[in-house]
């Protein structure tokens, strides 16, 4: 009835990307289409690069959520706010010497990480020069319901973000699966979008929604803002409304990029193709987190915000929000 | 100066004499104290006749009890709160109001109310007339229901405004306390959308049930809660296990009969009672508290005893004899409050001072054992004409008074040490079940939650299946910030600074834990 509450966060000694052979092919710094290195061949379950969990969420779905960050991303958008997810530690040991409290060791080619140890100053994370941390677990998919199952009790269902959680599309799949046979909680993939449609049809059976980021509808924008053509997201929004999984379409709205109304017409006209009942939510691109040109740019106003939300319920969408 | 001379400690006026009461050479300063009160600037007439007639009262002496007693209260392990001298009315009463709009009232010449109107207008003229402070004022659903379809909507919307409003001006404290639920009602969802709107201190409290109360009302009062501190969210299933089905909330949170009330609320400082140990655990759980928690039941029975064989309240009141109230549906409480201390002394003294109660699971043990031994002391002794509770004296966290200077209210984690969301409600939870009586937890969202109800819900369910009994919930930045139990306005405690004329006497109080407690108003500020 009444859990333990255990820090249940730590372990002893997690040895980040020590899985020797199943992580050839994934020290490699830079964007990654999927997790192909991450499959095996076997029926074991999938194993996860998880950066962080959240006991509480009120914002990455519906009710009260828990939150598991998957490291590494295939996107390179200027205005990351976690920029240190974008990809897996390649284990070039530079972050070793920065940490004040010996919590990094450097062993046999490997960075590992000490949680026990770490203050969490991030000191290796401003150092890492591949955008990257040492700070990430491997875990499987029991495992890391195991963290969870604790406040369980007080959650609606758990959400799995990023860094860009279909890049480990099996884990996921595999995590949710555990999900679902241990509780009645619901699951949420916030993702990009830019995923192959059959990572997609693999994820449908354990998961009940999906949010979309649409950084920008403008193909232009997006492939300055991302690195990335939007043609494979779009798709996505289409194939996951069409099978009634998408929860929300998101667009951080970035000075310059797209914060006009014109944008915000065509992003919702593009939804109103679709469904009218798409539910589209504009949130302020804020510099917190971020690093480089981005760092210098402002957050939109009120009046900003409001207009691109009247723009796109004048386009006709029922459900336009954004954030406070 | 002694502690012990019975004049002077700060809990009494300064010309009261526990066993005397008033005496020749105490004259002059009572008669400052009356003239001050006169005076005073920032007291209506209400409230200067109130502090007067509290003065007249506490001329007498108090209800006798043991030597061994009255130290306890002179030590401040056992506290008055101010009730005074002689009781000569139950602290709090829970009248059938059901009744009165049924079968209206031969004393107060009400006929039965049979359209929205009159029921409205004879709650009116009853609070008018209830027979201590106004702290319940009905299970408003309940009451009002069986009378909203009489008028039409818009009107039955503008019936039901005008008395919220009402009974919040003429009874201006937070401490009047309605209740709705766990039913959805047409009453109860306007009664929501009108509180949201007129934002007024009458409190409020949704006896919240998830196999009863519908998904989309309790929404509604988390959207409240939210803007407007309330309605505190009642665990209805582990209250109606302790208590029945008529049980009500009234004044902070407490809990009572309805139809019945609480004689006397008596404080136990579970922080002083410290100083009558030896300083080890185990004196202060196996020798204190069973021998204080003795003490404390007679010092409770002495003034119920009074109140009901002296004064003879319950003979000659109309709320009585007409069946408003019924005397065996009566108890009172000991108000325990302090635990944070108490706990961090014994663990201090134990050679673990870094081992906080809310964070150190030692400490928190200690704590519910603290609290469930009380709890069973309480439970060997017999409250007199306690038949309210299965004549037991009702076990009560106290949410504290102005006078409280570094002492926790209640059992509660001090402000600024609770421990991450689920930690916090996980161990408050433990103390919640031992204590029937009226407890709460404080829980504040960022503004996140307004976007996000269901998340809210989600959390009170788990809070709720975890023991715990009452949530008080408020968000960052809105209007209303919780002081301990009751709600305030941030304009009228600036006003209360510069000694302007306040309605409100509960926000008077809340001006007192400005200058002493200062913490209490940055709740806005700590950590969610």
């Amino acid at each position: 009835m009444l859990p333990d509450w255990p820090c249940v966060f730590r372990t002893s000694l997690s040895y980040n990307g020590a899985a020797g052979s199943a992580l050839k092919g994934m020290r490699s710094v830079g964007t990654r289409s999927r997790d192909e290195a991450l499959r095996n061949e076997s029926n074991e379950p999938a194993i996860g690069f998880v950066n962080k969990v959240l006991s509480q969420s009120f914002v990455d779905g519906p009710g009260n959520r828990a939150v598991v960050f998957l490291q590494g991303c295939n996107f390179n958008c200027l205005y990351c706010h976690n920029p240190y997810m974008i990809n897996l530690c390649n284990h070039c040991s530079q972050c070793v010497s920065h940490c004040p409290e010996g919590a990094l060791i450097f062993k046999d080619g490997l960075v590992a990480w000490n949680p026990e140890a770490c203050i969490e100053c991030d000191a290796c994370i401003q150092a890492c020069p591949h955008n990257s941390s040492p700070q990430v677990r491997r875990t499987n998919p029991h495992d890391l319901w195991l963290e969870i199952e604790p406040f369980a009790p007080f959650l609606s269902g758990v959400t799995v973000s990023g860094g860009e959680a279909m890049q480990q599309a099996q884990f996921v799949r595999d995590f949710f699966t555990e999900v679902k046979a241990q509780s009645n909680l619901n699951t949420l993939i916030q993702t990009n979008g830019d995923v192959p449609r059959e990572d997609l049809e693999e994820l449908l059976p354990v998961t009940d929604w999906f949010m979309v980021d649409l950084k920008a509808f403008d193909p232009a924008a997006h492939r300055e803002l991302t690195g990335s053509e939007n043609e494979r997201v779009m798709d996505t929004i289409r194939f996951l409304a069409r099978h009634k999984k998408l929860f929300q379409v998101r667009q951080v709205v970035v000075p310059g990029f797209n914060d006009s109304e014109a944008e915000a017409k065509q992003t919702a006209g593009f939804l109103m193709t679709i469904d009218p009942a798409i539910d589209l939510l504009f949130l302020r691109f804020r510099s917190h987190g971020t690093r480089g040109i981005a760092e210098a740019w402002e957050t939109p106003g009120n009046e900003v915000m409001a207009s691109m939300v009247a723009a796109a319920e004048e386009a006709g969408l029922d459900q336009v929000h954004r954030s406070i | 100066m002694d502690k012990h001379d019975s004049t002077i400690y700060s809990k009494f006026n300064p010309y009261e004499d526990l066993q005397q009461g008033l005496t020749s050479e105490k004259l002059d300063v009572y008669r400052k104290s009356v003239l001050d009160t006169l005076k005073s600037p920032g007291m209506i007439l209400r409230q200067k006749r109130d502090t007067l007639a509290l003065g007249a009262m506490c001329a007498l002496p108090y209800p006798q009890v043991s030597d061994r007693a009255r130290r306890l209260i002179e030590d401040e392990v056992i506290c008055l709160i101010s009730e005074g001298a002689a009781p000569y009315h139950p602290r709090y009463v829970a009248p059938d109001y059901q009744k009165l709009l049924s079968l209206g009232s031969e004393f107060l010449e009400l006929a039965p109310a049979t359209d929205l109107y009159e029921a409205t207008a004879h709650l009116l003229t009853a609070y008018y007339y209830l027979p201590s402070e106004p702290v319940f004022l009905g299970r408003i659903d309940h009451l009002l229901e069986p009378f909203i379809d009489t008028v039409d909507e818009d009107t039955a919307a503008h019936v039901l405004r005008s008395f919220w409003l009402m009974a919040d001006r003429l009874n201006p404290s937070a401490f009047s306390h309605a209740n709705i639920g766990p039913q959805e009602t047409k009453v109860g969802r306007l009664l929501l959308t009108i509180d949201r709107k007129l934002k007024t201190l009458t409190n409020l409290t949704l006896r919240y049930h998830p196999d009863i109360t519908s998904d989309s009302f309790a929404l509604q009062a988390v959207a409240n809660t939210l803007e407007v501190t309330k309605p505190y969210f009642l665990n209805h299933q582990a209250m109606t296990e302790a208590w029945g089905d008529n049980y009500v909330t009234a004044s902070c949170y407490n809990t009572m009969r309805l139809g019945g009330g609480i004689y006397t609320l008596v404080r136990y400082n579970f922080k002083e009672a410290l100083a009558q140990s030896d300083g080890t655990i185990s004196d202060y759980v196996d020798r204190v508290i069973p021998e204080t928690v003795e003490r404390l039941v007679e010092v409770v029975n002495s003034r119920i005893r009074y109140l009901v064989e002296e004064t003879g309240w319950f003979e000659t009141n109309f709320w009585v004899q007409e069946g408003f109230l019924v005397r065996d549906r009566f108890t009172a409480y000991a108000g325990v409050y302090g635990l944070a201390e108490a706990v961090n002394g014994l663990m201090a003294n134990a050679g673990r001072p870094d081992a906080r109660y809310g964070s150190d699971p030692v400490a928190n043990e200690l704590a519910e054992r603290i609290v469930v031994r009380f709890g069973e002391e309480l439970a060997k002794h017999p409250g007199a004409y306690c038949e309210g509770k299965n004549g037991q004296i009702t076990y009560h966290a106290q949410v504290g008074i102005s006078s409280d200077i570094d002492v926790t209210p209640g059992t509660r984690i001090p402000t600024g040490e609770e421990p991450d969301l689920y930690a916090h409600l996980a161990t408050e939870a433990l103390l919640h079940r031992a204590i029937d009586g009226g407890i709460s937890t404080i829980l504040e969202f960022d503004q996140t939650a307004k976007e996000n109800p269901e998340a809210v819900l989600d959390i009170i369910r788990a809070a709720h299946e975890m023991g715990i009994r009452t949530l008080s919930i408020g968000s960052a930045n809105s209007e209303f910030i919780r002081v301990s139990g009751w709600l305030i306005r941030r304009s009228d405690l600036d006003r209360a600074k510069d000694e302007k004329a306040l309605r409100h006497s509960s926000s008077y109080l809340a001006a007192g834990f400005f200058d002493t407690k200062p913490i209490h108003l940055h709740r806005i500020e700590r950590k969610v």
